[in-house]
């Protein structure tokens, strides 16, 4: 990798819109407003969801849980995940 | 503090000889439709909500005895608390706030076994309601495959409610199904879950507001509280019982403490479900890793058809293939209804001796409502293929590739579908508009779709078009360039007052877009068939019943009052009222190029622009038996002249003619439908004189900027 790693106990942080296609990352908080917010953690979006992202920039499809959910990148954007060290 | 559910006594059983009423509930997407055209079969019964425009299905299912019972089919939802008129008609019915439909006695909550857990929430919302339910597994099948094992025993004890494992699309299990829905003792779901302490009090003191002011059942309550305490922007739709104001009141105080404290207890509770689901299917669902098959097909063919280029591709595909069918399979059961509504109207005329009435039964009623039926095959095509692509899970995508146009104009992929739909016919647009959650969102749509260019305008073009273009070979080339640009000219035109509607009138935030993906699945013809008869008849019902009407006035106005004996149809239509009228309109019309006889057209075909083509034929005395043969027509517009002997149908106000139509609201079905859809006599007007306007406007500019031009 180029980038330098991040001290090993913090994760990377990005916005779902921003994670690579076929990585996978952790919900860490749901940013915008209250009805957006408690939709897509009644879709089981929720905090400490395990997101994995199939493709796209918009719109944004991942795999959650079992299910594929579709985002544009606005919704994208609020969501900001920990991302899982690189793949083995 | 913990507060499980307590042991109340079970709502008594239905009472002998009243057929006991469930309610079928479940997530978008988990086979609900299926299974009730399954479980009901053709003996279902679909009408409206009063006031809400969703549709209100129920059926009637037949036990093992023969013994009948009542399935409401409710809208998919994944919450209770509700985002869009569908979720919240769903849950008013659970939580018996309609006075138009009782609370159901029992539940039958559906899910899909491949994706338990998430299912699994609106199933924990509904246990609260203290109602029996019967949990259906759909999908069996694709969970085995998916490398899934269910211990449904288990689940059953979990919860103590009967657990039915079903493949709803092959039938199995459904007799199963039915055994348990007849069981004359169904228990209470035992299910107990832990409500944060430092809200409890709060849940409590609502729910004994809710049974003291709002004579609810207590666990009932207990549900509407939590739902009330938890979701503050509850939608309300009409027909729905408003709290008593002592309940309100209690709520607001209690709103208020909490906005002051700071807590996000929505968050909370939710997260507190999905703890308890977890820990449910922790036991319960058994995962082999293997990769699913099913899910890799899916993936690869996201990969395709949302793919920035090849998605366009095949979406511009589907659509080059609908409109094709639209334009030709339709063209033979049209010629068909045209030809026995003109062999009904004839026998008619042969069997009733000449007068009024006679003419009344065939020029009004049955040429006014067989303009409508016309229309069907196309309509019929339209709602077939609609149903195709979304039993196949494809219109999920194609919502979302349209996403990133429509969010240009400040309208969400959802608006994608109504606006397809508006190119057969505005009204199943405006009734496809429902699934839009945002109702800013979803009024601009409706205020657009009768933009987009109809079929009952496709006759027009073509006369009109065929009367630019003298000669009787009219040029492929110009005739298609011409057809487009008038379609093109309407997609812009909606695109265009979209955008401005969203920036100014209905100003909102752009909505964000969240959808599930359903997998790709083969479409069940069954169902897709089902729903198209369906969507036809509500159409026939809607549209026909007005249009009889108004053909029966316009007739009366184009009748009356008699010209002397003797006179033809031209000279009686000119002494009519629609006659007198389109004398009356014609200083306004002039500047665009047209004269009193082409305003009785335009009068006419406010109701239905297609009667446009006859009118013209009635006032220039050019009957011919169908309207898309237009050589006599063409021939008697080719000769019509004003009074000083100058050519009236010149290309120039056959273009302005063309351009009037394209823009202007020439439907009384449509003015009707967004009447009932929105409530309010406000935006039909509204929508009525803001289209008509810029017709009027913009075949000025035509007409005038081409006489300038020296055209």
């Amino acid at each position: 990798m180029s980038t330098p790693p991040p001290s090993h106990w913090q994760p990377e942080r990005v916005p779902l819109c921003q994670l690579p296609a076929g990585t996978s990352g952790r919900v860490y908080e749901l940013t915008g407003e209250g009805q957006f917010k408690q939709r897509i953690r009644e879709l089981g979006f929720g905090e400490s969801a395990v997101v994995t992202k199939v493709s796209g920039q918009s719109p944004v499809i991942c795999r959650i849980n079992g299910t594929r959910i579709a985002l544009s990148h606005g919704a994208a954007s609020q969501i900001l995940v920990e991302r899982f060290g690189a793949m083995t | 503090m913990t507060s499980p559910v307590l042991p109340f006594p079970a709502p008594a059983p239905a009472a002998s000889g009243r057929t006991p009423v469930y309610a079928l509930v479940g997530n978008p997407n988990c086979g609900k439709s299926t299974l009730f055209n399954a479980l009901t079969g053709l003996k279902q019964k679909v009408g409206n909500y009063p006031g809400v425009t969703v549709e209100k299905k129920i059926g009637t299912v037949y036990s093992q005895h023969g013994q009948p019972m009542q399935v409401i089919d409710l809208p998919g939802a994944y919450s209770l608390a509700a985002r869009s008129p569908d979720e919240a008609v769903t849950r008013d019915v659970l939580l018996g706030r309609r006075s138009d439909t009782a609370q159901p006695d029992r539940i039958l909550c559906i899910v899909d076994a491949t994706n338990l857990e998430r299912n699994l929430y609106l199933v924990h919302q509904i246990l609260d309601l203290g109602r029996p339910v019967i949990l259906v597994l759909n999908m069996m099948d694709l969970a085995t495959q998916a490398g899934l094992q269910i211990r449904v025993a288990k689940l059953e004890k979990e919860l103590g409610i009967p657990v039915i494992p079903c493949e709803a699309a092959h039938g199995r299990g459904l007799i199963e199904l039915k055994v348990a829905m007849s069981r004359p003792d169904l228990p209470l779901p035992r299910h107990r879950w832990d409500i944060p302490s430092p809200i409890a009090p709060a849940v409590s003191e609502l729910q004994a507001s809710l049974v003291e002011n709002d004579r609810k059942a207590p666990l009932s309550a207990r549900a509407e509280a939590l739902l009330l305490l938890t979701d503050q922007d509850t939608i309300r739709v009409a027909g729905s019982t408003p709290l008593s104001g002592r309940t309100a009141e209690i709520l607001r105080s209690w709103q208020k403490r909490w906005e002051g404290e700071g807590t996000d207890w929505a968050a909370t509770l939710v997260s507190s479900r999905y703890d308890a689901i977890t820990r449910l299917c922790a036991d319960l669902v058994e995962r082999d890793d293997r990769p699913s098959n099913a899910s890799s097909t899916s993936d690869r063919i996201d990969g395709v058809v949302t793919h920035p280029m090849w998605g366009w591709l095949v979406l511009g595909g589907i659509m080059a293939l609908l409109f094709l069918s639209i334009f030709t399979l339709a063209e033979y059961p049209m010629n068909w209804i045209d030809g026995h509504i003109a062999s009904l109207a004839d026998l008619v005329k042969e069997s009733m001796s000449p007068g009024d009435l006679r003419d009344l039964i065939t020029d009004g009623a049955i040429g006014g409502v067989g303009g409508v039926l016309v229309f069907l095959p196309q309509i019929l095509i339209l709602f077939f293929f609609i149903g195709l692509l979304e039993s196949t899970g494809y219109m999920a995508r194609a919502a979302f590739i349209m996403d990133r146009l429509m969010s240009r104009v400040g309208l969400n992929g959802k608006s994608f579908i109504p606006l397809l739909s508006s190119y057969a016919c505005a009204i199943p647009g405006i009734m496809a508009t429902r699934t839009i959650e945002d109702s800013k969102d979803r009024l601009v749509t409706i205020l657009v779709a009768p933009l987009m260019s109809c079929s009952a305008r496709l006759p027009v073009y073509l006369l009109m078009i065929a009367a630019i273009v003298p000669g009787d070979q009219v040029p492929i080339l110009t005739k298609v360039g011409l057809m487009l640009l008038m379609y093109a000219l309407g997609t812009f035109g909606a695109f265009g007052f979209a955008w401005l509607f969203k920036r100014t009138l209905l100003k909102g935030v752009p909505p964000l877009m969240i959808m599930e993906l359903p997998p790709y699945r083969l479409p069940r013809l069954r169902d897709v068939v089902l729903q198209m008869v369906e969507r036809g008849g509500l159409f026939l019902r809607r549209a026909g019943t007005i249009i009889l009407g108004i053909s029966i006035v316009l007739w009366f106005l184009s009748t009356y009052p008699k010209a002397p004996e003797g006179a033809s149809s031209q000279e009686q239509m000119a002494h009519s009222f629609a006659g007198k009228a389109g004398r009356i309109l014609e200083p306004a019309i002039k500047p665009l190029g047209f004269d009193w006889q082409i305003g009785i057209g335009i009068i006419a075909s406010f109701a239905a622009r297609e009667v446009f083509v006859s009118t013209m034929g009635v006032v220039f005395n050019a009957q011919s038996e169908d309207d898309e043969d237009t050589a006599p027509l063409r021939q008697a517009l080719a000769a019509a002249k004003w009074p000083d002997g100058s050519r009236l149908f010149t290309p120039l106000t056959c273009l302005s003619l063309m351009v009037f139509y394209v823009f202007a609201m020439q439907c009384i079905s449509t003015i009707a439908i967004v009447r009932r859809e929105t409530n309010s006599w406000r935006w039909p007007l509204f929508q009525l004189a803001y289209m008509t306007g810029t017709a009027w406007l913009l075949s000025l500019v035509v007409f005038q900027g081409g006489r300038l031009l020296g055209f």
